[in-house]
């Protein structure tokens, strides 16, 4: 039997949304639920639904910015230890691809895989990399995780922006500018990371809302 | 002159609201007020953001209530303002008042 979503209550992937970014223990979530409730028995779930949404999109910008104020310290030293972290592991992808090809002579006998492990999965390395720095991020942000690794995605991402549109401007060569996808995925990976390190210590606490 | 210590317009906005509710000041009654008397749209994640902020200056001070069930098992968390908050506040309408004083500003309702 398949569970369906209570309609009666606030939508759980708004209220998970909340609980990753919120700085504060449940308060925000229990007056976005007390408001929903009002509103549900007012104007119809749909109504209220749409309201909670609306308020939690509304809502994320603030809460990012407000651990900014709160703990710029922390988070500061949090986003350039990985900053750090990402430059001394930057070239263990390579290191270990390459070996594992002269070790198998991969090259001599399985062209086909070599150009797979020399490109995709050197992307998809990095991509992994860049989660394990977001997870380092998190665990040193402590309870502002989120905060953290959106700023470390963000520099990665201008990084990644600026970098492709110079070498585009010296180079003439756009169609490299298709490698920015991947560029944004490793940006992407970082939050990730935050994500699992948040959730994780939401688990830990028994304040994670449950999603179904 | 001492350091910069006006509020800025949402706290400005937040506090006037603090003192409007009272005893009933919460995360909801206090995004409804504003609301209702500035009839623009709010988020609570702006209202905690500046609350917190002004908590940290010591213009506000919160205390948490027990946790109830309509409320997921959740408590509130009630401001209320301190008077370094009032004093801030009353700064700021002073000087506001210092820089209007002798405009014919158009909006001037009579």
């Amino acid at each position: 039997m398949t569970s369906r979503p209570n309609l009666n209550s606030p939508p759980r992937s708004a209220e998970w949304l909340v609980s990753l970014f919120a700085n504060t223990e449940d308060e925000i979530l229990g007056d976005l639920s007390e408001e929903f409730s009002l509103l549900a028995s007012q104007s119809g779930n749909a109504f209220a639904r749409k309201w909670y949404w609306r308020q939690t999109l509304k809502s994320l910008p603030h809460l990012v910015f407000s651990v900014f104020h709160e703990s710029p310290w922390l988070t500061t030293v949090a986003v350039a230890a990985g900053f750090l972290l990402r430059r001394l592991v930057a070239r263990l992808p390579e290191f270990a691809t390459f070996a594992l090809v002269d070790k198998f002579h991969i090259f001599e006998h399985h062209f086909s895989v070599y150009k797979f492990l020399a490109s995709t999965a050197i992307d998809i390395e990095h991509a992994l990399t860049f989660l394990l720095v977001g997870c380092v991020v998190g665990l040193l942000a402590k309870k502002r995780e989120m905060a953290a690794a959106i700023a470390l995605a963000m520099i990665f991402g201008a990084m990644a922006v600026l970098g492709s549109v110079s070498y585009v401007i010296r180079g003439g060569d756009y169609t490299s500018l298709w490698r920015l996808s991947w560029y944004f995925t490793d940006a992407l990976a970082v939050v990730v990371g935050g994500v699992i390190v948040r959730t994780a210590r939401l688990k830990a606490a028994d304040r994670i809302p449950s999603i179904s | 002159m001492r350091g910069r210590d006006y509020l800025g317009e949402f706290e400005h906005i937040v506090i006037l609201a603090l003192l409007h509710l009272k005893n009933r000041a919460y995360g909801v009654t206090v995004r409804q007020e504003i609301e209702r008397r500035t009839q623009r749209e709010v988020s609570i994640g702006a209202v905690y953001a500046t609350l917190d902020r002004l908590e940290t200056k010591g213009y506000v001070k919160s205390q948490r209530s027990e946790p109830t069930p309509e409320r997921g098992g959740r408590s509130k968390r009630f401001f209320r303002v301190t008077s370094k908050g009032q004093a801030a506040l009353s700064r700021t309408h002073q000087t506001l008042r210092k820089m209007t004083a002798g405009l014919r500003l158009a909006w001037r309702e009579s």
